[in-house]
C-alpha cells in the first residue's frame, strides 16, 4: 500500500500541478457537416480526445505557447493548425477535408461492369462469373446475363447494345486475343477458350471504355491473369464431357502450372439427344504452361502459353438441294503471353507484354477444301504516372502485326497489316467526388494506309454518400473484318460513337444502375455492290441493373434488363433495318444460394429476350419478320464434399430446364421457297463434374 | 482493485529498475488510463475514442509498438459493432494501417502478427465467399509466422481455431474440425505468462466460449 501511494503520489507529480487550459470546439467537414469520432490533439503530447456524435470535442492540456493541433478521422485526411495556448480556454472550430482515398471515392462506372475480388466499387467477382447458372463456367456465357447484351446460341461471341460479335474484342492482360473461341460450327455456338479461373479481374465494358484499348467498336472485354499461386496443388476434374489435370508448382519466388485437357462431346451425345447429325461429336486435346515469377519486391512476370487442336464434323441439311451436306473442321490454336509489371520508384509503373497466337482451321465444306490461318503478335507498353493518391497519366504504344491466309480449293490469298498505336488517358481527380478520364488514342494501319484519332472522354461524380452519375463519350475504331480485309485492300476504318449516362447506387450489398446510352455507327463494311464503307446505323437503348445480397438471407440475386432500338445497313443490306442481333427487349434473372447444412451451392438463371429479326425473302419488307420469344431456365449445383480426404466438388448443371423451343433465326434456300429454323443443338443439356483439390491445407493448421 | 496495485507495481518496477525519466513515467499512466478505457468500451463511439487515444500515444511515443497494436484492436472490435460494409471496411482499413506502424517498429512481436492476422481474416469475412480462397492462405502465413516468433503466444492459435469453427463443414471447418485447435490454444492460454501488464492478455474466455460449444 505504501508502494502504491508513493507511485499515485509521483504520478500526480508529473502529471498533474499545472495551471490547465480547456480546449474545445467542434469539428465539421468543409459542407458543414459534423464529423464524429475524429481524433483531436497536440503534437508531441499525449493530450487530445475524440469528437462525440455531434462533432463537438473538450479538453484538458497542461501544455502552454505555441503548439499544433493535429486532427484526423476516418474517411479524412490528416490536418494541422497552429495555436498559442496561453488562456485558460481555447476554442476551436476545426474543419476537416475528406481524404482522396479508395475507399469513398467516385468510380468511373458508365459502360462498365468490373468483376474483381480485391477492388472496390464492383458489381460481380470472379466467382460470380464461374458459377452463374447456364453458363458452365464459360465467361462469354457468363456475361450474357448482364445488361447490354443478349442471348447468342447460334453464334460466337457477344452481342453488345446493337454491335456484332466481330465489334467485341476481348484482351488477356492487355493484349488483344484474336480467337477467344473455338471454332464455329454452322449454326452452333462454341465456348471460349479461357477458363474463368485463370482470372482475377474481369472488366466488361459495353461502351466508353479506356482510350488503352482499341479495335472494338462495341465492346471491350478486359481479363486480367491471377498473380502467383499460394500454394502447391493438384486439380483433377472429371466430366461426362472429359478429363482435366492441373499441376501447380509453388517455388518460393515463383510457380509453375501444367494443365492438360481432353474433352469428347460423344458420350454425353450419345446420351442427350441431338438434333445435329454429328459425324465426329467435338473433340479437343490441350495443354497449357503458366509460370509466374516474382522479378523484385514489386514486380511480377506472367507467361501463359496454350496449345490446342480440336476435331469436329457433322451433316448439316443443305436448302437447296435438300440432300445433307458435310462439313468438317480441324483447329489448331496457339497462344502465348508473356507479360510485366513493376514499380519504377513509388510513383511510375510499367506494363510490357508480347503475344503472338496463331489459329489454323482447315477441313471440308460440302466437297470443297478450305483452309484459314489467322496470326497475330502484338507488344505493348504502358507507363502509368501517379499523381497523388488516386490520380493517374498513362502512356503507352502498341504494335501490331496481323496476318490472314485463306485457301479454298487449293487457292489461297492473304494478307497482312502493321498496325500502330500509341494512346495517352488520365484519370484526374478533382476531389473526392469528381473524376474525369480524358484519353486520347492514335492508330495508324500499314494495310488500310490510313490513321484515326480517337477520343475518348468519362466524367463521374458523386451525388450521395453510396450513389453517383457517370457521363461518358468516345469515338472507336476497328479494321474491317478479316474475310473483308483478304480481298479488298481499298477499305477504311469502321466508326463508332458512343454517347452515355449512367447512376449508380450500391450500398449495403444491394446495387442499382441504370445506364442510357446512343450510339452512331458510321463507315461500316458493305459487301453490295462490292465491298466499300458506305455501312452506317444507330443503336439507342436502356439498361437497368439491380442486385440484392442482403434481403434475403444466403441469397443473391440479380436482375437485368436492356431495351434496344437499333437499325443499321451493312453487309449485304439493301436498306437500313435491324439486325438479327437486335433484340427489343432481355431481361435475365441470376439466383444465387449456398445452403450451408447441405454444403452445396446453388444457381438458377432464367432468361427471357423478344424474338430476333430475320430476313424472308418472300416477305414484302426486308428483316421484318421476327423469331418466337426466347426464353431459358437453367440450374446448377455444387456440393462440396471429401473424396479420399480431398476437397471435391460435385458439379451439376441443366440448362433449359423446362425445355423451352427456342429459335434463333431461320435458313432460306437461294429461291426462298424452303426455309429451316436455326435451333439450339439439343433441347436440354445435362454437365455432371467431379472436381477434385489436392494440396489445398487452407483451413488446415 | 487487485490488478490496479499488480499494474501500479510493475510501473513502480519498471520506474526504478528502467532507465527511468519523465517520458517514461508518462507513457506508462497515458497507458494505463487508456487500457482501463479500452477495457471499459460499450459501444463503437467508445472503440473509436481508445483508437484515438492509443493513436495519440502511439504518435508522441514514437519507439513504442503497444499503442498502435491497441489501436489497431480497438478499431477491430469497432468494426465487429458497426453494420454497414463500407464502414466496417472503412474500420478496418485504418486498422490495418495500424498495425502496419507498429510492425515497423517492431518487426519481429508475435503479438502484432496475431493482430494483423486477425485483422487480415475479419477483412475476408466482409466477403468470404470471394475472398477465403485468394486471401485466406495470406492470412494464415501471417499467423503462421505469429506461431514461429513465440511459439507460447496462444493467440495465434485461437485465432486459427476460430476460423475453423466458423468455416462451414463443406470447407472443412466446423465445430468437430475447431475442436482439437481450441483445446490446444486453450492449453497454450493456461501455461501463458504474461510479461508486463501492459501486453496483450486477451482470448483466454473467447477460446474457452468457443470449446464449450464443441460439447
Amino acid at each position: 500500500m505504501k508502494r502504491l501511494i508513493l507511485s499515485l503520489t509521483l504520478l500526480g507529480f508529473i502529471g498533474v500541478s499545472q495551471a490547465q487550459t480547456i480546449i474545445s470546439g467542434s469539428i465539421k467537414t468543409g459542407k458543414a457537416k459534423t464529423i464524429v469520432g475524429a481524433s483531436i490533439s497536440i503534437k508531441n503530447s499525449y493530450d487530445g480526445t475524440s469528437s462525440d456524435s455531434t462533432g463537438k470535442f473538450t479538453f484538458q492540456t497542461t501544455e502552454k505557447g505555441e503548439q499544433i493541433i493535429i486532427f484526423s478521422a476516418i474517411g479524412f485526411g490528416t490536418d494541422s493548425l497552429k495555436v498559442n495556448i496561453n488562456s485558460q480556454s481555447l476554442p476551436l472550430n476545426l474543419i476537416l477535408k475528406e481524404k482522396l482515398n479508395e475507399l469513398n471515392a467516385v468510380v468511373i462506372s458508365a459502360g462498365t461492369f468490373e468483376a474483381s475480388d480485391s477492388k472496390r466499387g464492383v458489381v460481380l467477382n470472379s466467382l460470380d462469373v464461374a458459377t452463374t447458372a447456364g453458363a458452365q463456367a464459360d465467361i462469354f456465357a457468363a456475361l450474357q446475363t448482364l445488361p447490354g447484351t443478349q442471348p447468342a446460341a447460334g453464334e460466337n461471341g457477344l452481342f453488345v447494345r446493337g454491335g456484332s460479335a466481330a465489334e467485341a474484342n476481348t484482351y488477356f492482360d492487355g493484349m488483344l486475343i484474336k480467337n477467344p473461341f473455338n471454332a464455329q460450327l454452322p449454326d452452333i455456338a462454341s465456348r471460349g477458350r479461357f477458363s474463368p479461373f485463370l482470372f482475377k479481374g474481369t472488366t466488361f465494358s459495353a461502351g466508353g471504355y479506356s482510350a488503352v484499348y482499341g479495335q472494338a467498336l462495341s465492346s471491350a472485354l478486359i481479363l486480367e491473369s491471377k498473380d502467383l499461386p499460394a500454394k502447391t496443388t493438384t486439380d483433377i476434374s472429371l466430366m461426362t464431357v472429359g478429363l482435366g489435370l492441373e499441376q501447380t508448382l509453388r517455388f518460393e519466388k515463383s510457380a509453375l502450372t501444367i494443365g492438360l485437357n481432353y474433352i469428347n462431346l460423344d458420350p454425353a451425345f450419345a446420351v442427350f439427344k441431338q438434333d445435329v447429325d454429328w459425324r465426329q461429336a467435338p473433340e479437343s486435346k490441350s495443354a497449357n504452361v503458366i509460370y509466374k515469377v516474382k522479378t523484385s519486391k514489386t514486380g511480377l512476370l506472367k507467361a501463359y502459353a496454350e496449345y490446342s487442336n480440336a476435331n469436329v464434323s457433322l451433316n448439316t441439311p443443305d436448302l437447296n438441294t435438300e440432300t445433307p451436306s458435310f462439313f468438317s473442321n480441324l483447329n489448331k490454336n496457339f497462344y502465348s503471353n508473356v507479360s510485366h509489371q513493376d514499380y519504377l520508384g513509388s510513383n511510375w509503373r510499367i506494363n510490357s507484354a508480347i503475344s503472338t497466337s496463331s489459329n489454323k482451321d482447315n477441313g471440308l465444306q460440302a466437297f470443297n477444301n478450305y483452309g484459314r490461318r489467322d496470326e497475330l503478335t502484338q507488344a505493348k507498353t504502358t507507363i502509368t504516372r501517379y499523381i497523388g493518391p488516386l490520380s493517374t497519366l498513362k502512356l503507352g504504344a502498341d504494335f501490331m502485326h496481323s496476318k490472314r491466309t485463306e485457301q479454298w480449293n487449293g487457292l489461297s490469298r492473304n494478307y497482312s497489316d502493321n498496325l500502330t498505336s500509341i494512346y495517352a488517358e488520365s484519370d484526374y481527380f478533382i476531389s473526392n467526388a469528381l473524376v474525369a478520364r480524358i484519353g486520347l488514342r492514335a492508330e495508324h494501319s500499314d494495310y488500310l494506309d490510313a490513321n484515326n484519332i480517337a477520343p475518348r472522354l468519362s466524367l463521374a461524380y458523386k451525388t450521395g454518400k453510396t450513389s453517383q452519375v457517370s457521363l461518358a463519350y468516345g469515338q472507336f475504331f476497328q479494321n474491317p473484318e478479316d474475310q473483308y480485309l483478304v480481298v479488298s485492300k481499298n477499305l477504311d476504318f469502321q466508326k463508332a460513337t458512343h454517347y452515355m449516362a449512367n447512376f449508380q447506387k450500391m450500398a449495403n450489398g444491394q446495387t442499382f444502375r441504370i445506364e442510357g446510352y446512343y450510339k452512331k455507327y458510321t463507315d461500316l463494311v458493305k459487301t453490295n455492290p462490292s465491298l466499300n464503307n458506305n455501312g452506317y446505323g444507330y443503336a439507342k437503348g436502356i439498361d437497368l441493373f439491380w442486385r440484392d445480397k442482403k434481403t434475403f438471407k444466403g441469397v443473391d440475386y440479380w436482375v437485368s434488363y436492356s431495351y434496344l432500338d437499333t437499325k443499321r445497313d451493312f453487309l449485304n443490306y439493301p436498306t437500313l433495318a435491324t439486325p438479327q442481333f437486335g433484340a427489343k427487349h432481355s431481361l435475365n434473372i441470376v439466383y444465387k444460394q449456398f445452403f450451408t447444412k447441405l454444403n452445396s451451392y446453388v444457381g438458377a438463371t432464367y432468361s427471357i429476350a423478344s424474338g430476333r429479326p430475320y430476313n424472308n425473302p418472300k416477305a414484302s419488307e426486308f428483316m421484318s419478320e421476327r423469331t418466337k420469344t426466347f426464353q431459358n431456365l437453367s440450374v446448377n449445383v455444387s456440393y462440396l464434399t471429401k473424396v479420399f480426404g480431398k476437397y471435391t466438388v460435385l458439379y451439376t448443371s441443366v440448362s433449359n430446364l423446362p425445355g423451352f423451343r427456342n429459335q434463333f433465326g431461320y435458313n432460306y434456300s437461294q429461291n426462298g421457297d424452303n426455309r429451316r429454323v436455326i435451333e439450339p443443338a439439343a433441347l436440354r443439356n445435362v454437365f455432371v463434374g467431379l472436381f477434385i483439390t489436392i494440396g489445398d491445407d487452407t483451413y488446415k493448421n | 482493485m487487485k490488478t490496479r496495485i499488480t499494474t501500479t507495481i510493475a510501473i513502480l518496477f519498471i520506474l526504478f529498475v528502467g532507465n527511468v525519466n519523465a517520458q517514461d513515467a508518462k507513457y506508462m499512466a497515458a497507458m494505463q488510463t487508456s487500457l482501463q478505457q479500452f477495457g471499459a468500451a460499450k459501444t463503437s463511439a467508445d472503440y473509436v475514442a481508445s483508437a484515438n487515444q492509443f493513436e495519440r500515444i502511439g504518435s508522441s511515443a514514437k519507439t513504442e509498438w503497444l499503442p498502435f497494436y491497441y489501436s489497431a484492436f480497438s478499431q477491430l472490435l469497432n468494426n465487429t459493432l458497426l453494420t454497414k460494409t463500407e464502414e466496417k471496411e472503412a474500420a478496418l482499413a485504418k486498422a490495418s494501417e495500424l498495425i502496419e506502424k507498429a510492425e515497423s517498429i517492431n518487426p519481429s512481436e508475435s503479438e502484432i502478427f496475431t493482430l494483423k492476422g486477425y485483422i487480415t481474416f475479419m477483412q475476408i469475412y466482409l466477403d468470404p465467399m470471394t475472398k477465403m480462397q485468394s486471401e485466406g492462405p495470406k492470412a494464415m502465413a501471417i499467423l503462421g509466422k505469429a506461431k514461429a516468433l513465440n511459439p507460447a503466444n496462444p493467440r495465434p492459435y485461437y485465432i486459427v481455431a476460430q476460423n475453423i469453427f466458423y468455416t462451414p463443414e463443406g470447407f472443412g471447418g466446423g465445430k468437430n474440425a475447431a475442436k482439437p485447435k481450441l483445446e490446444e490454444a486453450a492449453a497454450k492460454f493456461e501455461a501463458f505468462k504474461l510479461a508486463n501488464p501492459l501486453m496483450p492478455n486477451w482470448g483466454k474466455e473467447q477460446n474457452q466460449g468457443l470449446l464449450s460449444q464443441c460439447k
